[in-house]
């Protein structure tokens, strides 16, 4: 636990600084333990992270800490991901591996047109997306659609598909939790890139919550599906001897070992 | 120990100052109450009560100067709170100027600037507990109050281990960089930096789990027997006193706000 929340705060930070990536990254540790070690440690890490990143003296300070409810929130469904066996690596080939291919692309289209068709997001008379989001949201969408086709075609790993859903309905769950903080602790805007859909959609008309849960919806399920990526393969190349010695351990090796 | 990988913390002088003296626990008691006032308080007297705290404390401590790079810190999201609040606060209809599409409202900047305060208020309060407090003695103090050893364990060690792994991600980026990680290029090629970044920091990290777990157990971790805390750090019945005082104002101040008996400033 101590160092998946050292990795979370240094590694967050080091993506945003090193590679200048827009996205926050900063739940790799929190989803590594509950994939690892259950839904308990995962929440504990995840509100310990944000609590400990806020007020540990020496490398305390920002405004991260009122997050700690999400980043628990995170940790608990990346637990029950483990528990389930969502990890796992389930290699594949064949027709089995094109359906799981099919469902990850599908699972991401019905996931953007939602965005897209959302009638809180195109009524005028409610609020609405500015032109540019709209063209976004289909450009990442394919994006999204021929990496997660492309990553279990190449790997030829089912896993991927499962990967994909779990990552994805953490960000959605993620959104839901972090919409309310930020409408409520930080007028809605949360300082990062995103803080341009946030515009957008005031900009719209719609109120500081809705703006606030249209921003978290738009990129928490793109962060936390690349997240749980990262995980996946981290987990795929380590030995199994280190990761049976977990307590989910034995739910992510078995197929590898057959 | 220290930080900064210098000297250790225990054979430092002690601080100076009536508030870099406070026992480390009032000085987290006190952060904590600045957060839940500065949030919980509605309109403007919270924000302004924590600001306020928050110079008295900074100044008392010395540490009004170190505090720069942490206000430097918010303004990225000061800037974004004011910029989109002021300028699409919805439903607002009482402009102050109208500059081509642009119709700042005053609704919208009285909303911007009570956020602003309350996220500065917020972030000086944890960045005076950083400044003020070491994390042995902060850690030493909560459990010698009865937090379990491995909830202290987990405070303490994380503290120490994040400078250490921050050396090693430098390590990591430099030799990445010399096998032609692209950290400066188009964005699909810095994507692709992510597991060559993330992959040998976690790897490493796991291994030394092992390493630790053996190092504490060879320690006696894991013995049933209550541990003896060395360290006694300074506490007063006056102290006492305070950390029950704050902890009985701060839950009127928030009952009071949240029920509207109190009559704060909108």
């Amino acid at each position: 636990m101590v160092v998946a929340i050292a990795i979370n705060i240094v590694l967050g930070y080091t993506v945003q600084t090193v590679l200048k990536l827009p996205i926050y990254l900063d739940s790799i540790g929190t989803i590594l333990v509950g994939v690892l070690a259950g839904p308990i440690a995962g929440l504990v890490t995840g509100a310990a992270s944000n609590l400990i990143w806020q007020y540990a003296p020496g490398i305390g300070g920002g405004t991260i800490g009122p997050f700690a409810i999400t980043a628990a929130v995170i940790g608990l469904m990346a637990g029950i991901w483990g528990y389930l066996g969502v990890y796992r690596s389930r290699p594949a080939s064949g027709p089995r591996l094109w359906l799981a291919a099919i469902v990850g692309v599908a699972v991401i289209l019905f996931l953007a047109s939602r965005i897209y068709n959302n009638p809180a997001y195109v009524d005028p008379n409610v609020g609405g997306y500015p032109g540019w989001v709209f063209g976004a949201i289909v450009g990442i969408a394919v994006v999204a659609s021929l990496g997660v086709a492309g990553f279990i075609l190449v790997r030829r790993d089912v896993a991927g598909a499962w990967v994909a859903v779990a990552g994805a309905l953490t960000g959605i769950v993620a959104a839901l939790v972090s919409a309310p903080i930020a409408a409520y602790v930080f007028g809605g805007v949360t300082g990062s890139g995103t803080d341009l859909i946030v515009a957008a959609l005031r900009q719209g008309g719609q109120d500081v919550y809705h703006a606030s849960l249209g921003q978290g919806l738009f990129s928490d399920p793109i962060d936390k599906t690349i997240t749980s990526f990262v995980v996946f393969v981290v987990l795929a190349s380590l030995s199994p001897r280190i990761v049976a010695r977990f307590p989910l351990g034995e739910r992510i090796v078995s197929d590898r070992e057959e | 120990m220290s930080l900064t990988g210098g000297v250790p913390d225990f054979v430092l002088p002690p601080p100076t100052g009536p508030y870099r003296r406070l026992n480390p626990t009032t000085k987290l008691l006190i952060a904590v109450a600045e957060a839940l006032i500065a949030f919980g308080v509605r309109g403007w007297t919270g924000p302004l009560l924590v600001l306020a705290a928050v110079a008295a404390s900074a100044l008392r401590a010395g540490v009004g100067r170190s505090l720069l790079p942490f206000l430097v810190a918010t303004i990225p999201l000061v800037a974004s709170i004011l910029l989109v609040n002021t300028f699409l606060y919805a439903g607002a209809t009482d402009r102050i100027v109208v500059i081509g599409p642009l119709a700042p409202t005053w609704t919208g900047l009285s909303f911007a600037v009570q956020a602003t305060l309350r996220v500065v208020a917020f972030a000086m309060s944890a960045a005076v507990l950083g400044l003020t407090t070491a994390p042995d003695e902060l850690v030493a103090d909560l459990e010698r109050r009865g937090m379990g050893r491995r909830t202290a364990f987990v405070l303490g060690a994380t503290v120490r281990s994040v400078p250490r792994i921050i050396e090693r991600v430098r390590e990591i980026t430099e030799a990445q960089r010399a096998r032609g990680l692209d950290t400066e290029g188009r964005i699909w090629r810095r994507v692709r930096g992510l597991v060559p970044l993330a992959g040998p920091l976690i790897f490493g990290a796991l291994t030394d789990v092992e390493e630790q777990t053996m190092a504490l157990e060879a320690r006696g971790f894991s013995a049933p027997s209550r541990r003896a805390v060395i360290r006694a750090l300074p506490d007063s019945t006056a102290q006492r006193g305070l950390r029950w005082a704050l902890t009985a104002g701060t839950l009127v101040l928030l009952v009071g706000s949240i029920t509207g008996l109190l009559g704060f400033v909108p």
